[in-house]
Parts: structure tokens; sequence; C-alpha cells
């Protein structure tokens, strides 16, 4: 060992060099990962635990007037798998099929879907039925199959009322018509977010930061409707439809004291458990987004703005020809007369169009315009419903001076719904108090807190002048063109109305007509106003009148409604 | 010179009879870390534990097994004297030939536990003890060489490494193979290849891999692994998984760490990072010891390879030289590529940390090779050569 050197001692210094150099290679991109990256490290890491998820706010119920739900939301129970656990997805699509409701084939393919997570079975399951489907793989002992809460709203009544109620779209609780839509702000609630630290395998962090901000439940509507006197005059009308051979019909009854709405029927109806299944124009609340010329009906205001001017009393008789030249029109009477002599309560009781727009021309039409506005016409009724009309009330500085001021006197050039003709005669039953309708009486907050709606009155005409109205309306039932509204049990008043239908594009039908008829019971002690509106009914009676006419297919429904729903209100009758 | 150390003192009598006192320079540091790995593999593993419903001091229970018996082999083989080892070289190489050629014959009937064979309670992996067999089997090829290498060595140093490398390749072990390859070629360094046949071996190992590749010999995973890293993208790829998972717990832990068992150290917490315990352990401290933490942890690998590479300067012969080049290979390569996997320096490989890491053989293993390099230094040559 003479010469023993170092051997490859260079080597061995290159070596520690070369050890050195990674060294400090890997403490740069330390300095530089825990240093000058340590934040945007530190914010990756909270991404990826932290997750906002939504929470859902249980929606609001509508009720009748007594309590009754109308709208609820219960919890079903949606299924759903993850394709990508399942052993054999063919089996179980042929097991969970008759269960779920689901043809076998659309559940198989569903499962297989490559590199698919998520796959729904059934949403929205009843309890009892998803019970079945948890039974059956927990006794097969089945991996990936889950089981969630979903809310469904559900209508308990069916179609009762249901366009006054409307419905929701069903995967997100959305309202799409009726209250549900116009409401849907106050029922719906507002979702409250979670936000959650999880671990790798979505499991909740404890300890974790978390932060909940509650979902606010949506708020229940009490609404005015009485399902009772709604069912009722639902059949009528639904008989009614039947029999006239109308293509549809509506019916309104108002509380005139309160302005509540106790019913508003549409007819044909349909089921909003199923309102995928119906037809979409049955969807439409008639009562409110319907508008008609209303004919005779309004002659009503004609005459009550008379009274209230002075320029006539109940008393006063007028010199009546058989036929008017204004302009370019004509005005006649139904059943053409030569010129004579009728008092007011004969004009209103044969609704004499003559008599009527002989007493406009007194009245004038700046202060006939002043009360037509007075009484509604042209503005939204309740504004509690969606699709609701303002009608049509041409501004007075429009209105010509020859056939404008007459025409509308007899009620036509002028547009309104079902619900705003029921609110005049309302302001008559109610001693001259106009008072806003409305469907939505109280609404009650998650919180508890209640808010009762309180309508807007004003007064139009003085108590007088409704009196002296109802005596005249009263007239037309005991004596006039309203003599089929007559109650069994209860001494009613009333106007009859028909007009050409008139149709958007066409003009006015040949034959089609709007038959209505607008009532007050008891007319003496006015509890309710009745509206019934017929569209296009067709045919005769049996002893031969012609149904198109209000008087003739119209004033029934009314006199059965008035019956029935005073009946339901208690009140005692007044004819022997 | 800075490596001979013992230069510049005094050379007594006294100091040949002292001379199988402890390398404490080197000593400290590995207690250090075993301990610190007791500690860390425990925060690694017990949440996931936990979680898993089982005893969370399962993992680092089975740790510690092995913790201790690594320091029993450890003493053992810092006693080993270098004539007995380099006896025993060649019957450990072989034995370990076959050990791995078992593992292959029996993983095919074990399905996918190719790495691992039973003895007893023990689970051990033959791969990491092949590791140790092929540094003294090439130790002893070079000591035989003498100072210059004929291309007859190269080739027998290149079968020498091939043959557990090709048995290790069937398992298959990227991560192992890659370690023989860059001990091999240190060791072929240090020991004195010319830079002639050192380009040689390179090429011929290109040609090899480029081969293996174009077979399909390489497995798919093993592709993706490297090609994620290579892309840089997001969350493609799971392999990237890793790498941002161990991105983030390092970062997140800024200069001084969340602290030991910190509620908000949740990439260790919640298992966000994979195999942590394991070869993701360097995590776990960057998270919670942060930058000081393991730069300390770094420094005591710094510490244990420099004396490594003195053991070696210092070595009383060839072989003795060799082995400890070896080891401090072994030890570099291993640190280097596991940090900088966590560090999103190099591919996910699968290397774990020496001492640090849970893995029963591969801490053995490591204390083994750790207590032949000792032996060297305490027997290293008592005059220097002038």
């Amino acid at each position: 060992m003479a010469s023993r050197r170092k051997p490859g001692e260079a080597r061995l210094i290159a070596l520690g060099v070369a050890f050195t150099m990674a060294w400090v290679g890997i403490g740069f991109r330390l300095v530089r990962v825990q240093g000058f990256e340590a934040a945007e490290h530190e914010d990756r890491g909270e991404q990826q635990r932290v997750r906002a998820e939504d929470l859902a706010a249980p929606r609001g119920t509508i009720y009748d007037r007594d309590g009754v739900e109308l709208a609820v939301s219960i919890d079903a129970v949606t299924v759903t798998v993850n394709p990508s656990e399942l052993k054999a997805p063919g089996a179980l699509a042929r097991l969970l099929a008759p269960k779920a409701g689901v043809p076998r084939s659309v559940l198989r393919e569903r499962f297989t879907k490559p590199g698919s997570q998520f796959a729904y079975v059934a949403r929205r399951l009843e309890a009892s039925d998803a019970d079945e489907i948890r039974a059956l793989v927990e006794e097969r002992d089945i991996a990936g199959v889950y089981f969630q809460t979903e809310a469904k709203r559900i209508y308990p009544a069916s179609d009762l009322a249901s366009q006054v109620v409307g419905f929701v779209r069903d995967d997100d609780m959305e309202g799409l018509e009726g209250l549900e839509v116009k409401y849907n702000d106050v029922l719906a609630g507002v979702p409250g977010q979670q936000s959650v630290e999880r671990d790798p395998y979505g499991n909740p962090i404890p300890q974790g930061e978390s932060f909940i901000d509650p979902a606010q439940p949506g708020a229940d509507l009490i609404t005015t409707i009485d399902r009772e006197i709604e069912y009722a005059v639902e059949r009528i009308l639904e008989r009614a439809l039947a029999e006239t051979n109308a293509i549809s019909g509506t019916v309104v009854v108002l509380d005139v004291a309160t302005g509540e709405v106790l019913a508003m029927a549409t007819a044909p109806s349909f089921d909003p458990n199923a309102f995928s299944e119906a037809d979409p124009a049955t969807f439409r609340n008639r009562a409110v987004a319907d508008v008609y010329e209303p004919g005779s009906t309004l002659k009503v205001v004609t005459i009550a703005a008379a009274l209230e001017e002075g320029v006539i009393s109940s008393r006063t008789v007028m010199r009546v020809p058989g036929v008017l030249e204004i302009g370019d029109k004509e005005y006649t009477d139904e059943g053409r007369h030569k010129t004579r002599k009728m008092s007011v309560a004969e004009i209103v009781a044969q609704s004499s169009n003559v008599g009527t727009i002989l007493i406009q021309d007194l009245v004038g039409n700046k202060r006939h315009h002043q009360y037509l506005s007075a009484f509604g016409l042209g503005q939204v009724a309740s504004g509690d419903l969606p699709a609701e009309s303002a009608g049509r009330l041409e501004n007075y500085s429009d209105w010509c001076d020859t056939t404008c001021g007459p025409s509308t006197a007899i009620g036509y050039r002028v547009d309104v719904t079902p619900l705003q003709m029921a609110t005049v005669f309302a302001a008559i039953a109610n001693d001259g108090i106009w008072v806003e309708p409305h469907v939505v009486r109280e609404i009650i907050s998650s919180d508890g807190s209640r808010e009762r709606y309180e309508p807007t009155e004003r007064p139009v005409i003085s108590e007088t002048t409704a009196r002296t109205m109802r005596r005249l309306l009263r007239g037309v039932v005991e004596s006039g063109t309203g003599s089929l509204a007559a109650a069994p049990s209860y001494t009613v008043g009333g106007k009859t109305g028909t007009t050409e239908k008139f149709v958007p594009g066409e003009g006015y039908s040949e034959d089609d007509r709007i038959a209505s008829f607008i009532g007050i019971a008891p007319i003496d002690e006015p509890r309710i106003v009745v509206a019934v509106v017929l569209d296009s009914p067709h045919g005769e009676t049996e002893d031969g009148s012609d149904l198109r006419f209000g008087g003739v297919s119209a004033a029934p429904v009314f006199a059965q409604v008035a019956e029935a729903a005073l009946h339901r209100l208690g009140v005692p009758p007044d004819v022997r | 010179m800075v490596l001979t150390t013992r230069r510049t003192e005094p050379v007594t009598i006294l100091q040949r009879e002292r001379s199988l006192r402890p390398d404490l320079l080197l000593v400290l540091p590995y207690l250090a870390l075993s301990a610190l790995g007791i500690v860390m593999v425990y925060t690694a593993s017990a949440p996931r534990n936990e979680l898993l419903g089982i005893d969370p001091g399962t993992t680092v229970r089975r740790h510690i097994i092995f913790v201790i018996l690594g320091f029993a082999v450890f003493i053992a083989a810092s006693l080993i004297g270098g004539r007995t080892l380099r006896s025993l070289s060649i019957p450990f190489y072989t034995g370990s030939v076959v050990a791995l050629a078992l593992v292959l014959a029996f993983g095919r009937e074990l399905k996918g536990a190719q790495r691992w064979i039973e003895i007893g309670p023990l689970q051990l992996q033959p791969s990491e003890f092949a590791k140790m067999a092929v540094i003294l089997a090439l130790a002893v090829l070079l000591a035989n060489a003498g100072a210059e290498l004929k291309w007859n060595h190269i080739a027998a140093a290149v079968f020498l490494v091939g043959l557990p490398a090709a048995l290790i390749f069937r398992q298959p072990d990227l991560g192992t193979m890659l370690v023989f390859a860059f001990v091999s070629v240190v060791m072929l360094f240090v020991g004195g290849t010319t830079l002639r046949q050192l380009a040689f071996i390179a090429l011929t190992a290109s040609v090899m891999a480029v081969a293996l590749f174009q077979v399909g010999a390489i497995e798919q995973y093993q592709i993706q692994r490297v090609t994620s890293f290579l892309d840089g993208g997001a969350d493609r790829e799971n392999a990237n998984y890793n790498h941002l998972q161990s991105q983030i717990a390092i970062g997140s832990g800024g200069i001084f760490g969340k602290g030991l068992f910190a509620e908000d150290a949740t990439q260790t917490n919640l298992s966000f990072v994979p195999e942590q315990s394991s070869d993701f352990i360097f995590t776990a401290v960057g998270e919670q010891l942060g930058f000081v933490g393991g730069t300390i942890v770094l420094g005591l690998y710094a510490m244990i390879a420099w004396r490594l590479l003195v053991a070696a300067a210092n070595g009383r012969d060839r072989f003795s030289q060799m082995v400890a080049v070896g080891i401090a290979a072994l030890l570099v390569f291993h640190v280097f590529v596991n940090v900088g996997m966590t560090l999103r320096m190099v591919p996910v490989t699968g290397l774990p940390l020496p001492f640090l890491s849970a893995g029963g053989t591969f801490f053995i293993a490591m204390s083994l090779g750790l207590g032949l390099a000792h032996s060297v230094w305490m027997r290293r040559s008592p005059v220097p050569d002038e």
C-alpha cells in the first residue's frame, strides 16, 4: 500500500458539490412555495374545502278563508343513483321500474350511461312509494342508490278555484299561474345559504369553518275564497255551460261590504295537480283576464249618474222615440216600438237603449265619464291576480261629440272584466261606497306576524241614489228582462246584459253573444253581488227562449248561485 | 481538504483504540429524524384511521415496531467489520435477487401485492434490500477492479445492476429502478470510470428505456405521471391531484407552519394528501412545521450526507469507501426525489423519505445502509495519507 491515494478524490468533491446544489435547489423551491406562494396555496386549500350550498325555503301555504288548504308543500322523496357504483344496472332497472313508474328501458339507459355519476330514478315520489324502493334496496344490499327529500306542491282541493290559486313549476317551485305566480315572492321565502367545509370524501368537517344563513320560509296566504260557495258555483257553472252550449263562463261572488271575493270560478277548469296534461286555455282566469263590452249592465252607471246629479228622479217620465239617429248610428230598443212614454223604472226594467241614451244626454259626456271612472272602469280592480286586465275606458279628451257618449251609455265602446262589473254593482249594493275587490285577505309571515289587507274605499254615489238604484234593479227581476234571476228564497235585483261578441280582427260576430247577469242579493239588505258572464251561449230553452240573451242564459245561473251562497252565509230567507 | 476532517487533528495511539466510538454527527440526526418521523406518521395517519373507524394509532404503532427493529439493525450493521461485510456481500446480493424472483413468482398468484413477501406478521419488500445488495455488489466489483476500470468491469457492473433492475421492472417499480441507475452511476463515477465509459452507459440506458417504451412494457400510469407533470396542467390527472394537494399542504404551512396537531392543518387532518404517511410525509412536515421545520429536516439530511461523504473519504479500503459513497447516493437521491416530488419539482415516483416515511422495510433497509456507512467511519483509516 505504498502509494495509497484517495480514490477519485476530485470526483468525491464533485459529488459533494452536486449534492449541495441539489439541496440549494430544494431550498429555493421551499422558499418560493412556503414564502412567496404561501397565501395562494392557503386560499386554494380553503377553496377546495369550502362549498356553498343552497338551503331551500319551504313554500307558504294557500288557504281558503276558513283555513282549509288550497295549495300546500309536502316533502316528497327523490330517488337517484350513482351509476358508477352500480354492480348490476340492468337488474336494478328491472327491479325499480315498476315502483318508480318509469319504463325499464329508460332506467337502464340512465344507469348505463358511460362515465355518469348521477341519474334520476324518480323525482318527488310519495313517501310510501319511496319507502318501498328503500326496502327493496336495503333487503338486497344494493349500493349506489340515494334518497333525498324534495318539496312537492300539491293542491288538495284539485280543481277548486284552480284559476285563482294557479300552480308552480315542478322542478324549481316557481309560480306559473294564479296566486302562485302573483304572490310568488311572498310564498317562496328566501333560500338560505350554507357554506360548509368538507373533507375529500364529502363529509362535513366538525371543527371546520361553517356559515349558515338560514332559509326564510315563505309566508302563508289566507284568501277570501269560501270553498263551499266556490264549489257550489263551479258545479252550477259547469251545468250552465252544458245547458246553454256556452264556450266558457265565469262567475264572481263578491261580499259587498268588504270587497272580498267569496268565489271566482271559470269553466272549463283544470286540475293543477296535473296541469301539464290540461289545455293551457283553461288556465286563464276569465273573471279578471278576459274583457268584454258590458252592454246593458253598464246602464246602471248612466242611470246612477243621472240620479246623483239630479237630472232625473225615479219618478221622471221620458218621451222615448223608437229610433234615435246620432252621427252615423241608429239606436233602437230590443223589440221595436213607436215613440212612447217610459218611466225611469221602465227604462231600466225593459233595458231601453233609447231611454238610457236620452238620460245620458241629460248627464252630459263629461260627468258621465267621471262616474265611469269613479266606478273603477279602466282601472285594474284587485291587483291580487296575474294577467288582470284594466279593461278599456277611453280618456274623456278622446271622446267624440256624437256617438261616444250614447254608445258608452248602453255599454259599448268600453271593455270591462267580470270582476270590474261585479264591483260596480257592489258599490250600489254597499250604499254607494266603492270597495276595492280582493282575493287575498291576510298574509301570515313565517314569524307568525299577520298582515291583513285593507282595501281602499271611496264614495261614488249617495246612499239615497244607491237605494233608488236597488229599487230599480229589483224591478228588472220582478217585472223586466231579468225575471229568470228570481231566487226561490231571496228577493234579488240585477241587470241583464247581452252584447254582440267582438272578435279581435274580425269585428262583431253575427251570431255569438256575451250574455251576462249581474245582481245583488238580498236586494233590501245586500250581502253579495254575483256576476255571471257566459261566452257564446247558443240554442233555445224548452219554452223557446233564445239562450243567447243574458236574461235567458245568465239570469238563472245568478238565481242558483245567489240562493246557494246566501244559504251558506246563513242569511235568512226573505221570501215566504 | 474539507471532507477529511481528521487531517488537521493530531494523531495519537489513543485514537486508534477509540476508533469504535460512534459518529454522533451522524447518529444524532438519524435519531432526530426517526423520532420526528414517528410524530409525523401519527399526525398524517390518525385522522384517516379515525375516519375508517379503526384505532387512530394503528399505523404509528406498526411504524414504531419497525423503528425499533431499524435501530437494532443500525447498531448491528455499525459493528460489522469491513472484511466480514465484504465476504457477505455476494451472498447477500444473490439472496436479494432470489427474493425478488420469488416475489415475482408469488406476486402472480397474490394479484397485485407483488412488491411484498410476508414473513410471519411482517411484510417485507425485497426491493428495498436489493438497493443495499446492489451497492454492496458494486462496491466489491469496484474494489476488485482497482483504480482503473476496464470495459469488462463496466459490463459486469451493468449486469450486476441490470439483473435485479429487470426483476423489479416486472413488478413494476419505476422509482426503485431510477434509484439503481443513480446509485450505480454515482459509484462508477467516484470509482473511476472514464467519461467515455459513463457516456456509453448513459447511451445504453437511454436506448433500453426507449426500447421498453416502444414495446409497451412501461405501464400507462407511469407515462401519465411523467406527462402530467410535464404538462403542468391543473387537476386533470390523478397524479397531478397528488402534486396539487401536496403543494397546497406545504405552501399553506408558510414560514412557521400551523403547528403540530393544529386543527387548521386541514390538508393533513382531512387526508387531502394521498399516501401522506408514506410517500408524502414531507407535506405533513411542511404544513404543520412550515419552512422552519422543513429546513431543519433538510439540514439533518445534509448533515448525514456530509458525514457519509466524510466516511467515504476516510474509508480504510476501497470497498468501504465505495459502500459509503453508495449509501450517500442512495440517501441523497431518495431525499431529493421525494421532497422534490412534494414540491412539484419532479414527477410522482413513489420513493419514500428516509427515516420519516411510514413503511417498515424501507426504514430497516435505510438503517442497515446507514449502519454500514457508520461502520466505515468507525473503522476509518487511522493515519491520513500524505
